[in-house]
């Protein structure tokens, strides 16, 4: 037996533009990218820094101001993502396919999800997201994802309600429950 | 030490503990035989549901996970070729080839002996370890525990997911992710955005299952086109007498390695797996069938990785330092559950301690019985379809981030470290050392400003104590130890190219 992969383009050219034969292979632009945000993370953190009262030196004492430990830690991140960068030039990651489009709009229900919990009901929010997750991923018998996104959440609302005693933010579906 | 046994046997004359066990058993092979689910996502999604049991019992479902879920990769790292945790990676190697060849139920023969000999070796090593270990740990001030949390720090470097550099900015992310909050000296308010939510903190447990649970769903969105078949496997069977003798010097060098690797800080049974392997590689007389599926091979993995288990619970009781991802978690319920880790967690709560060294023992002895009658049945569940699957861990994860403290903040907690969590892994970053860091980030802080508060700000005079020494002189290396094997493996290479030509 074999891991049989379909519609996975990459199998072939996982190692992409690094091939095996190119003495010298070259970073492309995206291979920079995490070492740019974690530029941009720590240019940031060390300015919210800037913005943190100070504290009483009779309370400090000899102990660092509550900014200098974030700064440090900013400049120690700084250091290691130089180093990194070299590790790139001299050694470029192998290229990965970009994700499929279901992964995209997975990250989308996720923000779909978030502004049902937040605005009508965390459980409306849940039941809609998992319904709209099994499509996404490819179950074809609507009645299998209406069952399973309808019949876990009000199973686990039960238990955490019932047995573990958890109060659920009120929402459309919560109040006919608790009562409006 | 009378008390200490008792609680220690005691477990085995409580019918409800048992009975807890052996289902928590079962939940903990299904999770880890789940690829994608691990004993870490396991026990973040599952303590929400301990909050109202006895301390003891809460603990046990967490240790249980552990244990179980460390061994149940090894099902679908042999049937399918997919570990089911990271720790079962090494077991794919010999496990599948011997499955390809039919003798699937020979290779999780051999794959739940050493993983139950391994389990059980690495509980007494704990039981006997970690006391000890306690006595030496009474004498640590905020040096010594600073010196530490930077030993452990410097460990992650050598943990085999990702680089050693993206290993350590993924773990100073996790400490600066634990300085959001009022400062624990002087209260000034840090990265809270005027969220008094924030006050104490980040919850840890959110995090976690953001990190885990949520990134993983969206890792396997990526893996929805694919298609995996699995091999039919007839029974499990015990491995022969000629099987036992051949793999007992394995089972015993592995069960070393991975207690002492599983002792390390940050260190877990996936390195110890790796290790084990390669040891037993290096050791056998019939190096060139590995890779084809030496019985060695499966047993070598198997063994140091769930020796490790109780290994990396050491550092986690004594000092409060976890000693992989799933422990870090296991840290969370303890302190959730009034149990708090460190030397004194040994003088004062012994009966709880022991209780759960016995609860340990217990679960592997479960997973033997379990193992060997029940794998045909668990490898089915690999069989459930993603998309029935993951929806139930979104609901789960949510629900139980929120139940904690009742807050929907630990749910948004939840979706941005999800995202957060899966662009690291996109760009090679593992989330392994954030999620172990974070617990360790209050500690290096802390630690760090009542050192200086004691040597008058001069730092340096740090290394004036002979122990804080030691652990720094250890960082020191665990910080070189991989650049400097990167640098042996080149020579060696180019040696061996100079030689051919």
């Amino acid at each position: 037996m074999t891991n049989n992969t379909t519609g996975d383009k990459s199998s072939g050219s996982t190692s992409g533009d690094v091939t095996q034969d190119a003495p010298f292979p070259k970073p492309r632009p995206m291979d920079f990218a995490a070492p740019v945000v974690i530029f941009v993370f720590a240019a940031v953190v060390a300015y919210l820094t800037t913005t943190f009262e100070d504290a009483s030196p009779l309370i400090v004492g000899h102990a660092m101001q509550p900014r200098n430990f974030p700064l440090f830690l900013m400049a120690v991140i700084c250091v290691l993502n130089v180093v990194l960068i070299i590790q790139t030039v001299l050694r470029p990651p192998s290229r990965r396919d970009l994700e499929p489009w279901q992964t995209w709009l997975s990250m989308v229900v996720l923000g779909l999800f978030f502004i049902l919990a937040a605005y009508a009901d965390l459980f409306l929010g849940i039941i809609v997201s998992m319904f709209v997750l099994s499509i996404l991923w490819g179950e074809r018998r609507l009645w299998v994802s209406t069952l399973v996104s309808v019949a876990t959440p009000a199973i686990i609302f039960f238990v955490f309600d019932q047995v573990l005693k958890v109060r659920f933010p009120r929402g459309i579906l919560t109040n006919l429950w608790y009562g409006a | 030490m009378e008390q200490a046994v008792t609680a220690f046997f005691s477990v085995f004359a409580d019918p409800y503990l048992l009975g807890l066990i052996c289902i928590t058993t079962i939940a903990g092979v299904i999770i880890g035989a789940l690829p994608g689910l691990g004993a870490t996502t396991g026990a973040a999604l599952l303590l929400p549901f301990t909050l109202t049991m006895d301390p003891v019992y809460a603990i046990t479902i967490l240790t249980t996970i552990y244990c179980s879920a460390t061994f149940a990769g090894a099902i679908t790292a042999i049937l399918i070729n997919t570990p089911g945790t990271p720790a079962a990676a090494a077991t794919t190697f010999d496990g599948f080839p011997l499955a390809q060849r039919g003798e699937a139920g020979r290779a999780l023969g051999v794959a739940v002996v050493a993983s139950t000999i391994g389990g059980i070796f690495s509980v007494f090593a704990l039981a006997i370890a970690a006391p000890l270990m306690a006595q030496v740990a009474y004498e640590f001030r905020p040096p010594e525990y600073f010196a530490l949390t930077l030993f452990g720090l410097s460990m992650l470097a050598s943990i085999s997911e990702g680089g050693a550099i993206k290993n350590l900015i993924g773990g100073l992310f996790g400490v600066w992710l634990a300085t959001i909050g009022a400062d624990q000296v002087t209260a000034v308010e840090r990265f809270m955005f005027g969220n008094y939510e924030l006050y104490e903190g980040l919850n840890f447990i959110p995090v976690m299952i953001g990190l885990f649970a949520m990134s993983e769903l969206l890792y396997q969105s990526t893996r929805v086109n694919q298609i995996v078949e699995q091999i039919a496997m007839k029974a499990v069977k015990l491995p022969s007498w000629a099987d036992y003798k051949r793999i007992a010097g394995t089972v015993a060098r592995s069960c070393g390695i991975g207690t002492f690797i599983g002792i390390l800080p940050a260190e877990g049974a996936t390195v110890a797996s790796m290790i084990g392997y390669s040891e037993a590689k290096r050791w056998s007389k019939n190096k060139e069938e590995f890779g084809k599926g030496a019985i060695e091979g499966v047993a070598g993995a198997e063994a140091a990785n769930n020796s490790a288990t109780g290994g990396a619970m050491v550092p986690t009781l004594v000092l409060g330092i976890p000693g992989s991802a799933t422990t870090a978690v296991i840290i969370v319920g303890l302190m959730v559950h009034g149990l708090r880790p460190g030397p004194y967690l040994f003088t004062q709560q012994v009966d709880k301690v022991y209780a759960i060294f016995g609860a340990m023992l217990a679960a592997n002895i479960m997973f033997l019985v379990l193992g060997l009658y029940g794998a045909k049945i668990f490898a089915r569940v690999t069989l459930v379809p993603r998309q029935i699957l993951w929806p139930i861990v979104f609901a789960l994860a949510i629900v139980g981030a929120y139940s904690l403290n009742q807050a929907m903040l630990d749910v948004w907690l939840v979706l941005i470290f999800g995202v957060v969590g899966f662009m690291c892994r996109r760009f090679g970053f593992s989330v392994a050392p954030i999620a172990i860091v974070l617990i360790l980030g209050e500690m290096v802080e802390t630690n760090l400003q009542n050192s200086l508060k004691i040597f008058d700000g001069q730092w340096w005079l740090i290394l004036t104590q002979p122990l804080a020494a030691v652990f720094l002189i250890l960082a020191a290396l665990g910080l070189a130890r991989p650049f400097l094997s990167a640098l042996s493996d080149r020579r060696r290479r180019v040696t061996t190219s100079t030689l051919s030509e």
